[in-house]
């Protein structure tokens, strides 16, 4: 059975100013409820462009994104509420403490302090943080940053999540917290876009995947689909197969 | 309601944690009013409230010597060291290594220059009034020259100031001996006292008037300066703190994440300024009280805030913070990095106050300067603590300064928004 479409991405394009060639170039995608819908491709690719546009961040050159809740258009005010937004940067204040912190953008999120609190706590707790709860974020690991990252995404409780490179740059236990926690988002009910160079991750988690380039899908389906279409053996070997070995520094 | 809390503790948490900022914002300021209000009210109490101290060597063996030196002493301008052991040629070395900074030499024919001087006016009187005279006595002789050493470190003006002031008691003595000639060359036999004081008391006076208006109670001395100057100059500083916080940010994708979040990004802002507009007022109220509670404490003017007109103040106060702010967050939203927007910032602030008379007050530089002075915002925060301080000024002698400083304002919070909007934050 297919879930209904809640992100309806529609001949999407972006040029940055002064930049000769579109970053994203009409690209279409749909993205279903429950998905975890990997967006995977080289540097450069317009994958963090892609997710940028999705979460508000700036608008499109072209080109039309439809969020939809129960079948119907979502207005621009309630996109905000129910999505979640991981960036690839620690997007929070390495000055306070991840309890402070995450009390303080669940309050943006519109939740009450008691309300915050209590979800910061608990959040803290599932992503192994309660210990470290009330020391400044600065004094932490990598993982230990991630993973705070990953926190304050997900203190409101989006219905659709965005994770832009969420592992990079930690250790396999941090790493495994992460993934395990988006699993079980997923079987919750959140749909999770997530962008990733770690392929095996991908192949582990997402049920969907767009393989781009050049602002461009160049594939899309789900693994077992595209592997098969593709007669590939992998997905690293998909990867290299539809993108070439050349740099794209 | 909740998010402009949420946004206030997280700024404030945020500030606590940036205990260099605090330092710099609080510690920084009450340091510099102390020392240099300390440095400058001995060099102002020297010039203007001490005796000068005055070492006096006296080789003249008639009595104009010893009567100038304590005319002088008894003037309550100079404080007399009598050194007559010294030669002159040893006066020189004794400013230069026992740290005295004036010297006047009373040399050997004082009196007998005075004396033959007085004899030769009295008897060119006596003969334009017909009288006979002795013409034996009539010849002048080479008048005496007193001599003045002074440190090099002190003033033009200040050496003439005392020089001055010696020749006219110095010219005194001369007229007293004139007189006490005629009286005697007439032989004469009232006394010569009663003419003395007409001629030496009886003169034309000179009254002080402080130009300011009668509100304004406050004097001005080096606690009126140094407490409202680098008061402001702290509230500048602050675009250490509040700019390497809002580079922070920016960098660190705080902001990106802000955007996507429900509500009005500009909520976040305004909390931000709304903070930093609490401590520059905090900064005030507590360099303000030192200047008024401590610093008498440890013999410094105590500082004085006329109440003619607190609402005036009390708008000035909001406009300084708000500049410094608006300024601390244009500083803040250009800079690309932390170091980049503390080198910047300091530099220019330390720029704004030298150039806008935080460190030497503006009507003691170069025409050209006060001219460049006007481009300091510091200038302008400082021309309305004077004029509210000094001066008793009213809503209308304050116009330009609020003027002024709301065209700063305006013009750090357009520049703030245009980059904001470029980079796509806003």
């Amino acid at each position: 059975m297919i879930n209904p479409p809640v992100i309806r991405v529609e001949n999407l394009s972006l040029q940055y100013r002064d930049a000769a060639e579109l970053s994203l170039d009409h690209l279409s995608i749909t993205v279903c409820k429950n998905d975890i819908y990997g967006l995977l491709g080289p540097n450069g690719a317009g994958k963090t462009s892609l997710i940028s546009i999705l979460c508000g961040v700036f608008g499109p050159t072209s080109g039309k994104v439809t969020y939809y809740e129960d079948s119907r258009p979502m207005p621009p005010a309630r996109v905000r509420q129910v999505i979640g937004f991981v960036p690839q940067e620690y997007a929070f204040y390495q000055e306070l403490t991840p309890l402070q912190n995450l009390e303080y953008f669940g309050a943006m999120y519109g939740l009450s302090i008691k309300e915050a609190r209590s979800r910061a706590l608990e959040t803290l707790a599932i992503l192994g943080l309660q210990k470290a709860a009330d020391s400044p974020v600065m004094r932490f690991s990598g993982g230990m940053k991630r993973r705070v990252n990953l926190a304050i995404g997900i203190i409101h409780r989006p219905s659709v999540l965005f994770l832009d490179e969420p592992t990079v740059g930690v250790d396999v236990q941090s790493k495994h917290a992460i993934i395990r926690h988006l699993k079980q988002l997923s079987r919750q009910g959140t749909t999770i876009v997530y962008t990733s160079h770690h392929l095996a991750e991908a192949e582990e988690i997402c049920n969907r995947i767009a393989l781009i380039d050049h602002g461009k899908v160049i594939a899309e389906d789900t693994l077992e689909h595209l592997l098969a279409t593709h007669r590939q053996p992998d997905l690293a070997a998909l990867f290299i197969g539809l993108t070439g070995e050349e740099f794209r520094d | 309601m909740n998010k402009f809390t949420a946004s206030i503790r997280k700024e404030i948490l945020l500030l606590l944690s940036d205990k260099t900022g605090l330092l710099l914002m609080f510690a920084m300021p009450l340091l510099l009013v102390l020392v240099i209000t300390i440095i400058q009210d001995s060099v102002y109490k020297v010039v203007n409230e001490n005796k000068i101290p005055l070492l006096v060597v006296n080789h003249d063996p008639g009595g104009q010597g010893e009567k100038l030196i304590e005319t002088l002493g008894g003037s309550g301008v100079f404080e007399i060291e009598a050194r007559n052991d010294l030669r002159p040629g040893q006066l020189k070395e004794e400013l230069i290594s026992k740290g005295k900074l004036i010297a006047l030499y009373l040399p050997e024919n004082l009196t007998s220059g005075i004396v033959n001087n007085a004899t030769v006016v009295s008897r060119l009187m006596m003969k334009d009034m017909g009288m006979e005279f002795d013409s034996a006595r009539q010849t002048a002789g080479p008048m005496p020259e007193l001599s003045f050493y002074h440190d090099p470190v002190l003033q033009e003006s200040y050496t003439i100031s005392v020089m001055n002031i010696i020749r006219s008691y110095m010219r005194g003595l001369e007229i007293a001996v004139v007189i006490d000639r005629l009286y005697e060359d007439s032989e004469l036999e009232a006394r010569p006292d009663l003419l003395k004081e007409k001629m030496l008391s009886n003169n034309v006076s000179i009254r002080p008037v402080l130009a300011r208006k009668e509100g304004g109670i406050a004097t001005p001395n080096s606690t009126q300066h140094n407490v409202p100057a680098w008061t402001i100059f702290a509230m500048f500083f602050m675009v250490v703190s509040l700019g390497a916080n809002i580079v922070k940010e920016r960098l660190s994708g705080s902001f990106l994440r802000l955007k996507t979040m429900p509500g009005s990004f500009r909520l976040v802002i305004a909390s931000k300024m709304l903070v930093y507009m609490i401590v520059a007022v905090l900064q005030v109220c507590v360099i303000f009280s030192i200047g008024i509670f401590v610093l008498p404490y440890i013999d410094l003017p105590r500082l004085n805030i006329p109440s003619g007109n607190f609402p005036a103040f009390a708008l000035i106060v909001l406009l300084i913070s708000f500049s410094a702010v608006s300024y601390a967050l244009t500083i803040g939203t250009y800079s690309k990095t932390v170091e980049q927007a503390n080198g910047i910032g300091a530099v220019s602030v330390v720029l704004f106050a030298a150039i806008g008379g935080i460190w030497v007050p503006t009507f003691m530089m170069p025409g050209y300067m006060k001219v460049i002075s006007h481009f300091s915002p510091l200038h302008w925060c400082l021309e309305g603590f004077y004029i509210l301080f000094l001066k008793g000024g009213s809503w209308y002698e304050l116009r330009w300064v609020i003027l002024f400083l709301c065209v700063f304002i305006v013009t750090c919070q357009l520049l703030t928004y245009f980059k904001l909007r470029s980079e796509k934050i806003v």
